[in-house]
């Protein structure tokens, strides 16, 4: 009986399995099931359902997830028998923020064929379709640049979308949707990092407004990982930041070292202690964000990367003229035993060099080859010199100041000025003179005497020597300061004008503000080049180069030259004696427009119907380029130009020819390689040659017409003195016989006249007598009056006594015709009729010189004396008219 | 408040040129706050649709055509102490959210802060001078607590707040400049003191 129970009972239960088999009907399914969600997502957990263990092959769980009633998503959870009866669990991002709209996560199990029932689990956001304004979702979430985004806004209850968008974003490859009656979703492609705090999405109603902030960024991009140490306790490692993620507000890039939090906004540096040993080991460094973590790794032997800190407490000790010792301590005691090498970096103030000492814990070093009297700053670093890995920083800067000492040697050289040989030289720099430079001395000879010394003080720099041509002289200078004098720098002068026009003389351009020379060698020059150059305009101040003997050119440069001036340059080789001018050259650093009004004394000369205009030569310092040639430009009234030119650039004239009766202007321009140039003019009027004539004709007639009417007038104002010349009077004769004596009571004495074999026109030169009626003293009686005349002599001899006599009655003396205008009479002055008769004492005294005074006063010294008359002819008396 | 009578209780030209100074601190609240609010703008990027918000966060009785000097005074007074406080609010906010920098708009943002302090110190003196409340205690409502707001809000809160600051700003202008007037007037009328509020 029992055992036809148990028949019965198993059949019924092998007929239900079979029944629910054949419906699909599986009781093994999901239980106990917990749905979380977070920023992340939604985690789903679950249990088995306890029929479950009768399963003994793979178990698959299958899930959907449905947004708004519409299948979004569908997953399968694999469980494999020994798996069963433990929690599963599965997660999910979805695209959509959960607040957006309702979820619902289907699950099931499948297990050879057999599904069981879907279990229902309903996501479902809280509260917001009762908020009164739009709601953005999700908010201040972080997205990557060039991913895609889901944004939705859930409206509030009867409320209409106007707009959903991005700020900062382009609109392009926007899809807006509506998913519910009140849930509408913007998908964009995120093509731009947020520049603002947030990137905005705005959801606008006709009623209210509101948004959300997304803030999309980059990953962390940091590379060039290396690690390093300093002082053997600790691991410093460095790296490149990569770009800016653009999340530093919402998830700044954290940094971790061997796993250790680097401090919050570390960039680039972060140290961790830890013993460093030989060999090589892994220093890993992790960067993290909310969109990615990245790790950089180095792989390193840590004492072979030593990056030394600076040298500390630098010192200077002995300084001297020319060299000093630097001591300096370490930070670290282990840097005692390694080998290390340092740089100081030795500073002049204008210049700086770098010198190397390296040695066991290399802590002092020496300087040598300082400027005396110089002031230095000096840096220190190190690195060690095994396994050299970087140097350290460089150390404070110690300063310190050599002693002073003597000059250095002068750069002398010379130049000849007329008859004086400047010899100059360079002022020492700062650095040269090793001190105040108090003077110079200079000494000088022909070569084979004793020298002469002379001293100027400082700061001239030239001396000037009155040189014998025909010697070659020896001068040596020195600079002094207060440590003593420099070595004397010698030149030989040679004998001066020796040669020196036979020198090849050419021209040259500048380039680029100065002078490109170059030359021939010269066997001659064993000691080198010397170049000098000085400009023509202002004073000629030599300035002047050396070159060594292996070079042949030279670029002169110096902020002194100046365009448009004309320099003359020299080239003279250096030999043991004299220097030897090898070239002479002239040229601009820039040849320059000369300025108009080059030719002061611009003139001009008609000849026939030809015009030559003529100009002074051009002086050098007003020529501010080369003058090839000049030309002449002539326009006449109807503006016609012509032109013509010479090639000759010392030419002073050119002439324009067959010209026209007109007025013309006349141009004269140089011609140089910049253009033409100092244009001057001159505007003339050429007249006929006809007209030329006429004129002469016409002044020359002018000009005697005028003469004529001077001498007329002239005549006319000198009538009576004329007329005395001409026509003078004509004394009365003195007679000795009786009717003289009549004539005595007209108080006119004879004059007693001798003859004499004098010719006719000597005989007209007597002198005149003159008689003056009632004149209290008679010229004509006046003893001094009467001269006597014999061969080519005058004898005055006194006249007798006569003075009472005649002081009444004029007389004339009308016998005699005028004298003729003898140039015997104009010329002798002895014979002039108006001199006042002398003695001749007073004559012998006058032979030597003629001085009328004094006549007159031996005259009036003796009034007694007789006057005697010796007359050549006599002359009639004559009564005075009435 | 119409029972109280505004009167003069420190000298008259000090009062004057408290007043006067008042004014011209508050001119230049107003172009300070204006230039950080171009600043904030420029740097939220934010648009008029999204910023246009006309409730207001300061709480004072409303404006009437009563209120003598004293009472005007009082409401300024009291509305600028909130103002303040919105500011010190919203600083610290910003400070948390977003971070503090020393840029323009970080120097800007607190020389105002430092210039709505100045003004409250001088209109409080002014309150005093026309015996007014001896003491105000700033009140701001709890719901404009922006402790909950997301990043979007808080942005939308913070230029809020520089808005009330500008509208208190443009409100001090106009009292403080029509106060000197109103006061000579009330000093020649009302000499004597009445019972405070």
């Amino acid at each position: 009986m029992i055992t036809w129970l148990l028949l019965v009972s198993l059949f019924c239960n092998s007929a239900q399995d079979g029944r629910l088999k054949d419906a699909g009907v599986f009781r093994c399914g999901p239980q106990n099931i917990t749905v979380k969600t977070s920023d992340h997502g939604i985690f789903l957990t679950w249990q088995d359902d306890p029929s479950c263990v009768s399963v003994h092959d793979m178990l698959t769980y299958e899930i959907e997830v449905l947004i708004a009633d519409k299948l979004v998503h569908d997953d399968e959870v694999a469980v494999t028998p020994d798996q069963i009866g433990s929690t599963h669990s599965w997660n999910w991002s979805p695209h959509l923020a959960l607040e957006c709209a309702s979820f619902a996560i289907k699950l099931r199990s499948r297990s050879e064929n057999r599904t069981s029932q879907w279990k229902w689990e309903h996501i479902i956001p809280a509260g917001h379709i009762h908020s009164d304004s739009p709601q953005v979702y999700p908010r201040d979430k972080v997205f990557q640049v060039g991913s895609t985004a889901t944004f939705c806004c859930v409206l509030p209850m009867g409320q209409v979308l106007e707009k959903l968008y991005l700020s900062e974003q382009s609109s392009t490859n926007w899809n807006i949707s509506r998913i519910s009656n009140h849930t509408y979703t913007l998908t964009v492609h995120l093509n731009k990092a947020s520049t603002t705090s947030c990137t905005d999405i705005i959801c606008e109603t006709k009623t209210a407004d509101n948004g959300a902030c997304a803030f999309i960024g980059y990953p962390p991009d940091d590379r060039d990982f290396t690690c390093e140490t300093r002082d053997f306790q600790s691991v410093e490692c460095l790296w490149t930041v990569g770009r800016n993620t653009h999340l530093a507000l919402k998830s700044p890039t954290s940094y971790q070292l061997l796993e250790s939090n680097c401090p919050k906004g570390s960039s680039g540096r972060c140290s961790h202690k830890v013993q460093v040993d030989f060999g090589e080991r892994n220093w890993t460094l992790t960067a993290r964000n909310q969109l990615a973590i990245v790790k950089l790794t180095d792989r390193a032997d840590l004492t072979k990367r030593v990056y030394m800190f600076a040298p500390r407490e630098v010192q200077v000790s002995s300084v001297n003229a020319s060299n000093t010792r630097l001591d300096w301590e370490w930070a670290i005691q282990m840097y005692d035993k390694l080998d290390i090498k340092c740089q100081l970096n030795v500073s002049d103030g204008e210049t700086h060099s770098v010198r190397e000492r390296n040695g066991i814990g290399l802590n002092f070093a020496v300087l040598n080859d300082l400027i005396p009297n110089w002031t230095y700053k000096v840096m220190i670093r190190c690195g060690t010199s095994e396994h050299f890995w970087k140097w350290s920083e460089w150390s404070s800067s110690v300063e310190f100041h050599t002693m002073g000492d003597v000059p250095d040697a002068l750069d002398i050289w010379m130049q000849v000025k007329g008859s004086q040989t400047i010899i100059t030289w360079k002022v020492l720099l700062a650095n040269q003179s090793h001190g105040d430079i108090t003077d110079y001395e200079i000494t000088w000879a022909p070569t084979s005497e004793r020298p002469k010394k002379s001293r100027v003080m400082h700061p001239q720099n030239s001396f000037a020597l009155i040189l014998y041509a025909m010697n070659e002289y020896t001068v040596s200078v020195t600079a002094n300061n207060e440590y003593g004098n420099s070595s004397p720098s010698t030149i030989t002068i040679p004998i001066l004008n020796a040669g020196s026009d036979k020198v090849k003389s050419s021209r040259t351009q500048g380039i680029n503000g100065g002078f490109n020379l170059s030359w021939s060698a010269s066997p001659i020059a064993s000691c080198g080049y010397i170049v000098d150059w000085c400009p023509t305009k202002g004073p000629c101040v030599i300035d002047w180069l050396r070159v060594p003997p292996s070079e042949t050119s030279v670029r002169i440069f110096s902020k002194n030259l100046r365009e448009g001036v004309r320099y003359l340059l020299s080239i003279h080789g250096c030999t043991h004696g004299a220097p030897v001018l090898l070239e002479k050259i002239q040229g601009y650093v820039k040849e320059k427009l000369i300025q108009d009004g080059l030719f002061k004394t611009l003139k001009w000369e008609q000849r026939d119907m030809d015009v030559e205009v003529s100009w002074d030569p051009v002086a050098l310092q007003d020529q501010s380029a080369f003058i090839q040639d000049y030309i002449l430009y002539y326009r006449d009234n109807n503006s016609r130009v012509l032109n013509i030119t010479t090639d000759n650039p010392q030419a002073t004239s050119l002439t324009a020819r067959n010209l026209q009766i007109d007025s013309y202007t006349f141009t004269v321009k140089a011609n140089t390689s910049v253009g033409q140039c100092g244009a001057t003019s001159i505007t003339v009027t050429l007249n006929s040659l006809t007209d030329n004539l006429i004129n002469a004709i016409g002044i020359t007639l002018a000009t005697i017409f005028v003469l004529l009417c001077l001498i007329v007038i002239l005549c006319y104002r000198n009538w009576e003195w004329i007329k005395m010349k001409v026509y003078p009077p004509i004394p009365v004769p003195v007679l000795k016989d009786k009717w003289m004596t009549s004539l005595t009571k007209q108080s006119c004495r004879p004059v007693f006249v001798e003859m004499s074999h004098h010719n006719e026109a000597e005989l007209m030169a007597i002198p005149e007598l003159h008689c003056k009626s009632e004149a209290p003293a008679m010229d004509c009686a006046d003893p001094g009056n009467v001269s006597s005349q014999t061969t080519n002599e005058y004898f005055h001899k006194p006249v007798e006594n006569l003075g009472t006599q005649c002081t009444t009655a004029p007389c004339q003396l009308p016998l005699l015709p005028p004298p003729p205008l003898s140039s015997s009479l104009v010329t002798d002055g002895h014979l002039n009729p108006s001199f006042n008769l002398t003695s001749t004492d007073s004559f012998e005294t006058s032979s030597n010189g003629y001085q009328p005074q004094k006549q007159e006063q031996q005259l009036e010294e003796a009034p007694e004396n007789p006057l005697p008359c010796a007359l050549t002819y006599i002359l009639l008396p004559q009564l005075p008219s009435e | 408040m119409a029972d109280r009578r505004s009167g003069v209780t420190g000298p008259p030209e000090q009062g004057r040129t408290t007043a006067a100074r008042a004014a011209a601190i508050a001119e230049l609240l107003l172009l300070e706050i204006s230039n950080l609010l171009d600043l904030y703008s420029k740097r939220e990027s934010l648009t008029a649709d999204v910023i246009a918000e006309d409730s207001r966060l300061v709480s004072v009785p409303p404006p009437s055509s009563q209120l003598d000097t004293a009472d005007k005074l009082w409401r300024l007074h009291a509305a600028l102490l909130q103002c303040r406080g919105l500011m010190e609010r919203a600083i610290a906010k910003e400070n948390e959210e977003m971070g503090s920098g020393t840029g323009e708009y970080e120097t800007q943002r607190k020389m105002v802060k430092e210039r709505l302090t100045f003004l409250i110190n001088i209109t409080g003196e002014l309150v005093k001078a026309v015996d007014g409340p001896a003491a105000v205690t700033p009140s701001l409502s709890d719901s404009l607590e922006p402790d909950n707001l997301t990043l979007f809000e808080l942005k939308l809160w913070v230029f809020r707040v520089f808005t009330e600051v500008n509208y208190w700003a443009k409100t001090a202008v106009t009292i403080l400049q029509a106060l000197p007037k109103e006061r000579v007037r009330n000093t020649r009328y009302r000499s004597t003191r009445s019972t405070r509020r």
